[in-house]
C-alpha cells in the first residue's frame, strides 16, 4: 500500500487548493444569469456552459499554470533549484 | 442589485451559515424561493476575483450546506438578480427537484490518475519502438535517410498519442471496474497527454464513503504504475448542472 501522502491530498493545502480549484472554475451549476469572475484585473463573462467572452488568453494562461503546478506538486516537475 | 449564488437545496436554513463569511467577507444568507432555497451574499456589483481567499469562501460554503444537506452547488461566480433567480426556479421548478433527487444522501468523491514514475515512460517508449521497427520491416532506424525519418517521426508521434489514449482509457476503465457499485454515478475526464490522465468524479452515498475509501486503498495497492489521488467529499459540482 503506498504511503498516505501520495494517497490522500485532503489534508494538504495546496493540493487542496487545486481541488478547489478544479471543482469550482468550471463545475456546477449554471443559473440563467451569468457567471462573472476576475481574473489579474481582467473581467471576463461566462454565459452559460463554457462559452467565454473575455480573454480566452488569460484562462488559458491561468489553466496551464494549474497543469504546471500539478506537476510541480506531483514531483514530475523539477523544483527551483534542482 | 445582483446576488452572489452558492448554490440550491432543499433542507437549508440560516443557521447553517450563520457567522461564515462568503466571497469578498460578504454575508451569507439564504434566500427561500418555494420549496427550494439559494445560498446567497451581496459582495456588491463588481465581478468577483478568482483568487484563493474568494474559491475557497466559495466552496466553504457549499461545503456547509453538504453538511445539512446535499446541495446543487453553483459554478464559482455565479450571479443573478433576485427576480430572475426568482423566475428560474420558478421555471425549472421539476428539473431541480429531479436534479435533487438525484443527488439526496450522496456526496461527490474525486480520483485522479497519473502515472507513478519515469519507468512507465520507458516502457512505453520500448513498447512503441517495437511496433515501430516491425513497421519499418526491422530496419536499423538509425540508419534510414531524411525522408524516411521524418515519416517515422510522424508514425511514432501518432503511435504515442493512440498508445497515451488506450492506456488512460484502460486505466479508468480499471477504476470503475475496481469501485463496483460503489460509485453510484461517474463524470469522467481523460487527458491522456496531460500529466493527470483521468479525472473521475463519483457519486457516492454517505453511508459508504468509508467503504469507498478503503476499496480505493485496496485499488491503489494493486497498481504500482499509478499514483492516486483522491478527495472529498465534495458537493457535487460535477453532478449539478440540470442543462
Amino acid at each position: 500500500m503506498p504511503a498516505d501522502e501520495e494517497f490522500e491530498i485532503d489534508e494538504d493545502a495546496e493540493l487542496s487548493l487545486l481541488e478547489t480549484l478544479d471543482h469550482v472554475l468550471d463545475r456546477g451549476l449554471v443559473i440563467a444569469g451569468e457567471v462573472r469572475i476576475a481574473v489579474a484585473d481582467v473581467d471576463l463573462v461566462f454565459l452559460g456552459l463554457n462559452v467565454l467572452l473575455g480573454s480566452v488568453e488569460t484562462v488559458e494562461r491561468v489553466l496551464g499554470e494549474r497543469e504546471r503546478r500539478v506537476d510541480f506538486l506531483s514531483g514530475r516537475a523539477p523544483r527551483a533549484g534542482e | 442589485m445582483s446576488l452572489y449564488v452558492y448554490c440550491l437545496g432543499d433542507g437549508l436554513s440560516g443557521a447553517a451559515f450563520e457567522g461564515l463569511a462568503g466571497v469578498c467577507g460578504s454575508r451569507v444568507r439564504v434566500l427561500a424561493l418555494g420549496s427550494v432555497a439559494a445560498v446567497v451574499s451581496e459582495p456588491g456589483d463588481e465581478a468577483v476575483a478568482a483568487d484563493e481567499e474568494n474559491l475557497l469562501a466559495h466552496n466553504r460554503v457549499n461545503a456547509a450546506a453538504l453538511a445539512v444537506a446535499t446541495p446543487l452547488p453553483c459554478r464559482f461566480g455565479t450571479r443573478a438578480a433576485p427576480e430572475r433567480l426568482e423566475r428560474y426556479v420558478s421555471d425549472k421548478g421539476a428539473a431541480l427537484s429531479s436534479a435533487l433527487a438525484r443527488v439526496r444522501g450522496r456526496v461527490e468523491m474525486s480520483v485522479k490518475l497519473m502515472w507513478k514514475s519515469e519507468g512507465r515512460k520507458t516502457e512505453v517508449e520500448s513498447e512503441e519502438g517495437g511496433a515501430l521497427r516491425a513497421a519499418a520491416g526491422g530496419a536499423d532506424l538509425g540508419a534510414a535517410g531524411a525522408g524516411t525519418a521524418f515519416l517515422l517521426k510522424k508514425r511514432r508521434e501518432i503511435l504515442g498519442e493512440e498508445g497515451a489514449r488506450r492506456r488512460a482509457e484502460e486505466a479508468a476503465a480499471w477504476l470503475a471496474s475496481g469501485l463496483g457499485g460503489l460509485a453510484r454515478e461517474e463524470a469522467v475526464r481523460s487527458s491522456p497527454s496531460e500529466a493527470i490522465i483521468v479525472r473521475a468524479a463519483h457519486l457516492v452515498e454517505r453511508a459508504h464513503v468509508t467503504e469507498y475509501r478503503a476499496r480505493l486503498r485496496a485499488l491503489a495497492a494493486e497498481r504500482a504504475d499509478l499514483r492516486l489521488l483522491t478527495s472529498g467529499p465534495w458537493p457535487p459540482y460535477n453532478f449539478s448542472d440540470i442543462g
